[in-house]
């Protein structure tokens, strides 16, 4: 090293591959104060070890250790993830280098893309639906296999977050749904059409769609008994709606259930599937989590008891019980 | 620990839900729903999800009991079997076998139902053998059966989803029916025009497109006012009508007396609304009526059915997909007690006991002499009783002294009895004035099937052992059979029951053990082993050859208000409760939701008589009187209040009127005068 050392130095540091060991490497150099990218060519970082059961000598669970490091390594300030790119060339010398890489065409911003994993849902036709990629990882994020894209377009319909460089996407393979998908009558494609449907309402129309669907609800508590995140005794939702009371106090039940479990939701979609009434349960807890409850329903929960008032009179009849007149 | 799921039925009402029933160390812990099963798709309502509650209460009855100096002591089997067949066989001596009348469940399984007629009928002697659907849909089998020439919801369940046009009357669908209404909704997202008729608001009548409103009561003439309208405007179906059906000129002529105007005047309904409605039922491509008790729980309850199936009859909406006459059956095995020949004048498979040849081929499957004369049905066994013409009655999963009408005449009438047998699962208000009990089995404790209210037979699995010393119901029926000397009651398992059904009944024929368990999903008429059996009835022709139509003219109901006695009081269940509570009562979801019960009164009324929401009130009839809260509501319309049924505490039948249909027996639960005063104190 030269007494110029100083002078040149970048404070950045470029990881190549995304397995345990350049995850561990990152997360080393990104708490010791440098800028790491960690450069992976697959979607997602993880390599390996997550296709393991168990770890030589201690016969620990691999995502055991794997899992922690994965979510660190994601969110930590320090460290960019550049997945789904691969290292091209590269300039300069010791201590301040130039690299250039080339980032795949991914069709979704993965800045937006918040998982969701309903333009998957979408019907695809079954010569395009595509079982496994040898050794590729699948979580979280969407990426599209561009052989098998028909550029239908009906998962960027789908799409929530309305991405802006989705010119077309479709034969997306997603582990999660295929579980759900071969019963015939599960209107499978539903939470994503009715979630878009929804995006595209004014906010006047969003109160009279919800309130129309939550006048059907038949309060038989399937959602929360079938949800597999909700702790009853952190939330009862009996204590949000009036005993007795049906169609149940809208939005104040939905929203109490919705609210509890919207940062843990696994996006089963089970409340919706279990729902006598069919109502688009799964969207809630989705529109929810990222948009304003004011946006959505006109309505700012715990603010205002005008805007309650106004969402109960809008509310199409109340059936079982009546405050006394 | 060991564990286990067990796919078996839901036993509330007529719907047919599987669901899986979670078995954790020998005990029910939970359900789960079943997102392959026809009916349910995964999806149930709020008694079927919590119904594991009720199998493990410390209230369950775990011993036989028998009256000893007043007071009902435990017994062992033995003694309690010995104590029935004496009793039952001293009463046969002294007076004869008519003497002795059997009240069979709707709650039970069709083998047991299959049980409690043969031992009625072999073994006794008597065709005094009914149960609760006298009280639900009787009049539909009756009214159905003289139309179509068969007494059942005409087509299946899944067909309502897909339905052009859907005429609800008298149903509560999706407080009482929830998979059923649950379809409804689906149906009006996918463009099905939604028809509700009833007096009272229900969830689904805020969902409709046209909701009309008649005074309770007057269903004859609302539906002849429909065919009114559609005959004059043309509507009808004419090739259908000529082609299937017989007594049109009798009908049309009838009918015609039924101008809008007049249907306005008896019923309350606007012209205008009938008329678009009657428009709107006949130009749909297919449409569907559903109904229930609002229907058929009147002293003209056969009438209303055979005007509904005139309706359907008129405008060909009858053996075709997302069509026909759809009485929804109330509980998850009325349909299979009536299907079993529980009823006083027909064997299994609605075979009448009057009909000789009939009679000649049970006579030779069981190798006895059967009784000729058919039977009392619930209510005149009751009467019976108060007149000491009946002295023994064995009564299996029913509890008459809550849901039968006029429950003090009820209540006196059993203490007369000489012999009262209950069978239950719990001591219920007519166990407590029993002289032995027999502890029995729930749904979750034994093997058997339901057959739910599109005819499908629905398998019940044994998840969990009975507590106690209790037994499943069809082993209890089997002693007591044979200690009565019954030959033919050894059988090793349900499955060689069914075996037997299927042999003496022609529309079971096909059903066995080995095709239901291979998931094969039979509805009746299912007559040979190679038959898939009959989503729609009535396809090519009617079960009678010709469909009949009825000239009907309006009757008024047996009871009018008047000065002293005001108002019309009508009755039902509510979503949170089943009948007279004995199961949805000790689940503590549904108790939390609805503790007690209460009488809908409308705000003008209540402003009127001044009573605040909420107040104690009493509520008064010819018959008795009860107290109990007011809620005030506009779902009740201005002159009517209603109250549920399921509520010991304040039961609505103390108050009912069991005036009864002349054809079916019916009594008139829907419709009584009643009047509401203040408490004073208190």
């Amino acid at each position: 090293m030269d007494s110029n050392l100083d002078n040149k130095t970048v404070g950045s540091v470029l990881v190549i591959g995304g397995g345990i060991g350049g995850i561990q490497a990152s997360l080393d150099l990104a708490d010791s104060g440098y800028r790491v990218y960690l450069l992976e060519s697959l979607p997602a970082i993880g390599g390996v070890m997550p296709t393991l059961d168990k770890t030589f000598p201690t016969n620990d669970c691999s995502m055991c250790i794997l899992a922690p490091k994965l979510v660190e390594a994601g969110r930590h300030p320090n460290i960019e993830l550049l997945t789904y790119s691969d290292f091209e060339s590269i300039e300069g010398e010791a201590g301040h280098f130039s690299v250039r890489v080339r980032r795949k065409p991914r069709y979704v911003d993965p800045e937006k893309c918040t998982g969701c994993a309903l333009c998957t849902k979408v019907d695809v036709p079954d010569l395009s639906r595509v079982v496994e990629h040898d050794g590729e990882l699948w979580v979280e994020r969407i990426a599209i296999d561009e052989a098998k894209c028909v550029q239908c377009g009906d998962c960027a319909r789908a799409c929530v977050k309305e991405n802006s460089n989705a010119p077309a996407m479709s034969s997306i393979y997603d582990r999660q749904s295929n579980g759900l998908l071969p019963l015939p009558e599960l209107e499978k494609a539903r939470s994503a059409v009715e979630m878009r449907n929804v995006r595209e309402m004014s906010k006047e129309e969003r109160l009279g769609y919800w309130c129309y669907q939550m006048s059907k609800c038949m309060k038989c508590y399937g959602c929360r008994d079938i949800c597999p995140v909700f702790v009853e005794s952190e939330c009862r939702m009996e204590d949000w709606a009036k005993p007795g009371l049906l169609p149940p106090d809208a939005p104040l039940y939905h929203l109490a259930r919705a609210y509890y479990i919207a940062q843990r939701c696994t996006h089963c979609g089970f409340c919706e599937e279990t729902c006598p009434s069919s109502l688009p349960l799964r969207a809630l807890v989705d529109l929810i989590r990222h948009e304003d409850a004011d946006d959505l329903f006109a309505f700012v929960p715990g603010l205002s008891e005008e805007q309650l008032q106004r969402i109960h009179a809008s509310f199409p009849v109340r059936v079982r019980q009546e405050e006394p007149a | 620990m060991r564990d286990d799921f067990v796919l078996t039925t839901c036993p509330f009402c007529g719907c047919g839900c599987s669901f899986y029933l979670t078995v954790v160390n020998g005990c029910a812990v939970s359900v789960e729903s079943c997102f392959t099963d026809r009916v349910s798709q995964g999806k149930l309502c709020i008694k079927g999800r919590h119904a594991q509650e009720f199998i493990h209460s410390p209230e369950r009855l775990q011993t036989p009991l028998i009256r000893r100096n007043g007071e009902l002591a435990e017994a062992s089997w033995d003694e309690a079997l010995d104590f029935v067949s004496q009793g039952l066989k001293r009463i046969k001596q002294t007076f004869s076998a008519d003497a002795i009348g059997l009240l069979s469940s709707a709650k039970c399984t069709n083998e047991e139902n299959y049980l409690m007629m043969r031992l009625a009928r072999a073994v006794i002697g008597t065709n005094n053998v009914d149960h609760c659907a006298r009280l639900c849909h009787a009049s539909t089998v009756a009214g159905l059966a003289a139309a179509f020439g068969s007494g059942a919801m005409t087509n299946s369940i899944p067909e309502v989803a897909d339905a052009e046009c859907i005429l609800i009357t008298g149903s509560n669908t999706v407080e009482q029916h929830p998979l059923i209404g649950s379809r409804v909704l689906t149906a009006k997202e996918r463009g099905a025009t939604l028809i509700v008729v009833d007096p009272r608001e229900t969830p689904l009548s805020a969902q409709a497109d046209l909701f009309l409103r008649p005074r309770p009561g007057t269903d004859v003439t609302w539906i002849n006012g429909f065919m009114n309208v559609i005959i004059k405007e043309g509507l009808h179906n004419a090739a259908f009508i000529k082609e299937r059906t017989e007594g049109f000129e009798d009908l049309a002529k009838t009918v015609a007396a039924y101008d809008p105007a007049r249907v306005e005047s008896t019923t309350g309904v606007p012209a205008a609304q009938l008329i678009q409605a009657a428009r709107a039922y006949a130009g749909a491509k297919s449409a569907m009526i559903l109904y229930a008790m609002g229907i058929t729980q009147h002293s003209t309850g056969t009438d209303n059915v055979k005007s509904i199936a005139n309706l359907a009859m008129l405008t060909g909406n009858i053996g075709r997909p997302h069509s026909g006459v759809n009485p929804l059956r109330g509980q998850n095995n009325v349909q299979g007690a009536c299907d079993m020949g529980a009823l006083p004048n027909v064997y299994s498979g609605y075979q009448p006991v009057a009909d000789a040849l009939a009679r000649a081929r049970f006579e030779k499957a069981w190798g006895c002499e059967l009784p000729t004369k058919p039977g009392l049905t619930v209510v005149e066994m009751t009467n019976a009783a108060a007149a000491g013409q009946l002295h023994a009655l064995y009564v299996m999963g029913e509890n008459p002294v809550l849901s039968d009408p006029d429950i003090n005449h009820v209540h006196e009438a059993l203490k007369k009895l000489d012999l009262l047998v209950v069978q239950d699962i719990f001591l219920t208000e007519t166990a407590k004035l029993a002289d032995v009990v027999l502890p029995g089995a729930c749904f979750a404790e034994k093997e058997g099937t339901f057959t739910n209210t599109d005819r499908t037979v629905l398998r019940v699995r044994k998840a969990v052992e009975p507590p106690g010393q209790a037994r499943a119901d069809w082993r209890v029926l089997c002693e007591v059979a044979q200690r009565l000397g019954g030959d033919g009651f050894s059988y090793n398992d349900v499955a060689d029951i069914m075996a037997e059904i299927a042999r003496v009944t022609p529309s079971y024929g096909g059903i066995s053990y080995e095709r239901l368990d291979r998931g094969e999903t039979l509805s009746w008429p299912c007559p040979n082993p190679n038959s898939p059996g009959t989503a729609i009835l009535h396809k090519e022709r009617f079960t009678r050859g010709l469909g009949r139509f009825h000239a009907i003219e309006y009757r008024a109901p047996a009871e009018e208000p008047d000065d002293q006695f005001p108002l019309i009081l009508t009755t039902g269940r509510s979503m949170f409760h089943f009948h007279t509570g004995t199961m949805t009562r000790r689940i503590s979801l549904l108790n939390h939701e609805e503790p007690t019960g209460y009488v809908e009164v409308n705000p003008e009324d209540a402003h009127h008589l001044s009573l605040a929401d909420g107040e104690k009130v009493e509520v008064k009839s010819r018959r008795g009187s009860i107290e109990i809260a007011t809620l005030v509501t506009k779902r009740v319309p201005q002159g009517t209040v209603f109250i549920p049924f399921h509520f010991a505490e304040c039961a609505a039948n103390a108050l009912t009127n069991s005036a009864l249909d002349p054809d079916s027996k019916i009594p008139e639960l829907k419709v009584c005068a009643v009047s509401i005063a203040k408490r004073s104190a208190k």
